[in-house]
């Protein structure tokens, strides 16, 4: 972690902002999905690919299968969006969503994708409303991978530095839960920085 | 407003993608273009209309909760695009050979009128590109069919045959499981080394020194090799080394591939060998004699000598001390005669106490300083019980037109001469 370039205070504000984040989301899946869940702390780390492969590695078992939707965001902040639940959560969540008790590949996908966009949307949303800046989202995409080949070597090509925001969420009376990872580069790093330190600026004005 | 939504329907007129705008409760506000050409619904029969009445198949529960998540959190929701058409069906016009028979579609739907609960539903034609997915996808299984069955294969080679990869220097950079495991090593002793220190039992050895020679010159080369294991245990292995080029032609790695044959020499070995003196037996030794008989470059000034040497007063020994001890004496015979050879000089049990010996690029002057140079090892023998032992020698040389039978009389000639005149002696007879 290079704190010459990202802070310990910088870290404490963009992980205050996510946890702001976080509760609008938890909210909007209560209001547009009738469903009650709760949200961990988001945890917060700027590292490297390794660090990203070492942190999927831990985070993902190896003998499980998941459900992966990435979604793409650009603007002055841009990342990927990434939400992973596995086959079980995400059975379920289709299950609750259309109503089936046995829900097919294209259900379970497109609900998974519709939570996605709800998650994405209400997380990046509000962090780019704090931090005064606008974001663009791009149609997600959803894939069902083994084990925790999260993000294959040709996808981290060219990322130097990456900043993970990852956090569970849990609906436990539908047995549904998820991992987020919101991956941004270098670039974006430096801008998160800026918009932060405007946004610190006017606390302390 | 009624301005702005009329310049919206221009826009919306001109778009190459199907653009549709409806309510919270699924009513029509418009309906572009793009989507009468490809649905065949004119825009006046739909709009103002639900479109439940035209696509009662939607699942719009979801699409109600899909509009209402737009307008709430006012951002752009999406339909799952990666399997079966979730939206509206909209039947594909290809011709030509196609794996589906309605689009495929991206729908996206976006903010349009939050006041009035008025989303825009963007549906873009994804067929092409799902379809190149799907025969991607295809394609990609048949690979990993194909690998699956390569993976089968290299398990196969890697566990049954013996196989080294070296680079251009022979430093080993693979080996297979039943190499490394037949040689009594790990892999990872192996990698790095290289090939010839480790294995070769004899560098000096004239197939190996070929096989050096034909792979310098990019060859490949195929022969029987002795090696030895990391125990250091002698085996036979049969062996092809091919070069691999690269496009300049320069040596990039080697492969070489083992099969062993040690059974299989011990066989011929012993097919060869006499059992008691271990030297070569009387047929091989024909097979040899002949072979160099066959050699063109035989002249005057360079031939080769046939010796015969025979123990003198054997039958003495086997009928004073018993048949054991006649045997030791021509084991310590054979033994002294190996001490005294040259490498290129053949020694055979001829038969009884019969030794023949032949004598490359000598002459008849040599061959008869040679033989009498063994004679003084023989005589220098001391055997247990026995004592001191002599042995009388034949001499002849290779001449033009010589045979087998023509060079065996006259060693033979030669034997019964030094046996006549007293034994312990060596008789040279000229062809």
């Amino acid at each position: 972690m290079q704190t010459d370039e990202f802070s310990s205070d910088h870290l404490d504000v963009l992980k205050e902002l996510m946890n702001i984040a976080m509760g609008n989301a938890t909210a909007s899946i209560a209001d547009l999905l009738q469903a009650f869940g709760t949200m961990h702390i988001p945890h917060l780390t700027i590292t490297d690919m390794d660090g990203l492969k070492k942190y999927i590695d831990e985070a993902l078992k190896y003998d499980e299968k998941y459900y992966v939707t990435k979604q793409l965001f650009g603007g002055i902040i841009g990342g990927e969006f990434i939400f992973v639940m596995t086959d079980e959560s995400a059975a379920n969540l289709g299950n609750y969503l259309y109503d089936v008790s046995q829900p097919n590949d294209a259900d379970i996908m497109d609900a998974v994708i519709e939570l996605t966009n709800i998650l994405s949307s209400t997380i990046i949303s509000r962090l780019t409303e704090e931090l005064k800046t606008k974001v663009q989202f791009f149609a997600p995409s959803t894939e069902i991978i083994s084990g925790n080949h999260l993000i294959g070597d040709e996808d981290t090509l060219n990322y130097h530095k990456i900043i993970i925001v990852s956090t569970v969420m849990e609906f436990q009376s539908h047995k549904i839960s998820g991992q987020i990872f919101i991956l941004a580069r270098d670039e974006t790093i430096i801008r998160l920085r800026e918009l932060i330190d405007q946004k610190l600026e006017e606390l302390y004005a | 407003m009624t301005h702005t939504l009329d310049h919206c329907n221009i826009v919306f007129e001109s778009l190459e993608n199907g653009t549709l705008v409806v309510d919270e409760e699924c009513t029509v506000w418009s309906w572009n273009k793009w989507l009468e050409i490809n649905t065949g619904i004119a825009s006046e029969t739909i709009i103002g209309n639900n479109l439940t009445a035209f696509y009662p198949e939607l699942d719009y529960k979801g699409f109600q909760r899909k509009i209402r998540t737009t307008l709430r959190l006012a951002t752009p929701t999406f339909y799952d695009a990666s399997l079966s058409n979730r939206f509206i069906t909209i039947p594909r016009k290809k011709v030509t050979t196609s794996l589906l028979t309605s689009m495929q579609l991206q729908v996206t739907i976006s903010p349009y009128i939050p006041s009035l609960k008025r989303v825009m539903v963007s549906i873009h034609d994804i067929s092409d590109l799902h379809e190149l997915k799907m025969t991607l996808q295809h394609r990609m299984m048949e690979i990993a069919k194909l690998n699956s069955v390569l993976k089968q294969d290299k398990q196969i080679i890697d566990t049954n045959l013996m196989i080294v990869k070296t680079d251009c220097g022979c430093l080993i950079t693979d080996t297979t499981e039943a190499f490394s495991h037949f040689f009594g090593y790990e892999k990872e002793e192996l990698v790095g080394n290289s090939l010839s220190s480790i294995f070769v039992a004899n560098k000096h050895d004239t197939e190996f020194l070929q096989m050096k020679d034909l792979l310098q010159k990019k060859q490949k080369w195929s022969g029987e090799m002795e090696v030895h294991k990391k125990n250091r245990q002698q085996v036979w292995m049969d062996t092809v080394i091919s070069p691999y080029l690269d496009e300049t032609s320069e040596i990039v790695s080697y492969t070489a591939i083992y099969h062993d044959i040690t059974d299989k020499k011990r066989i011929e070995l012993l097919s060869v060998t006499d059992p008691l003196t271990k030297l070569y037996n009387r047929q091989k030794f024909n097979e040899v004699f002949e072979e160099m008989l066959m050699r063109q470059h035989w002249t005057e000034d360079n031939t080769f000598g046939l010796l015969i040497a025979d123990v003198d007063y054997f039958k003495n020994v086997n009928d004073t001390y018993g048949h054991q001890v006649g045997d030791a004496v021509l084991i310590a015979m054979a033994d002294t005669l190996t001490g005294a050879i040259r490498t290129s000089d053949i020694l055979a049990r001829w038969g009884g106490e019969e030794f023949v010996i032949l004598l490359p690029d000598m002459d008849m002057e040599k061959a008869a300083l040679v033989a009498d140079k063994y004679r003084q090892a023989i005589e220098q023998m001391n055997i247990p019980e026995v004592g001191l032992i002599t042995a009388s020698f034949g001499v002849t040389v290779f001449s033009k037109g010589d045979t087998q039978e023509k060079m065996m009389y006259r060693a033979d000639l030669g034997l019964y001469r030094a046996k006549k005149n007293g034994r312990n002696r060596v008789e040279s007879v000229l062809p």
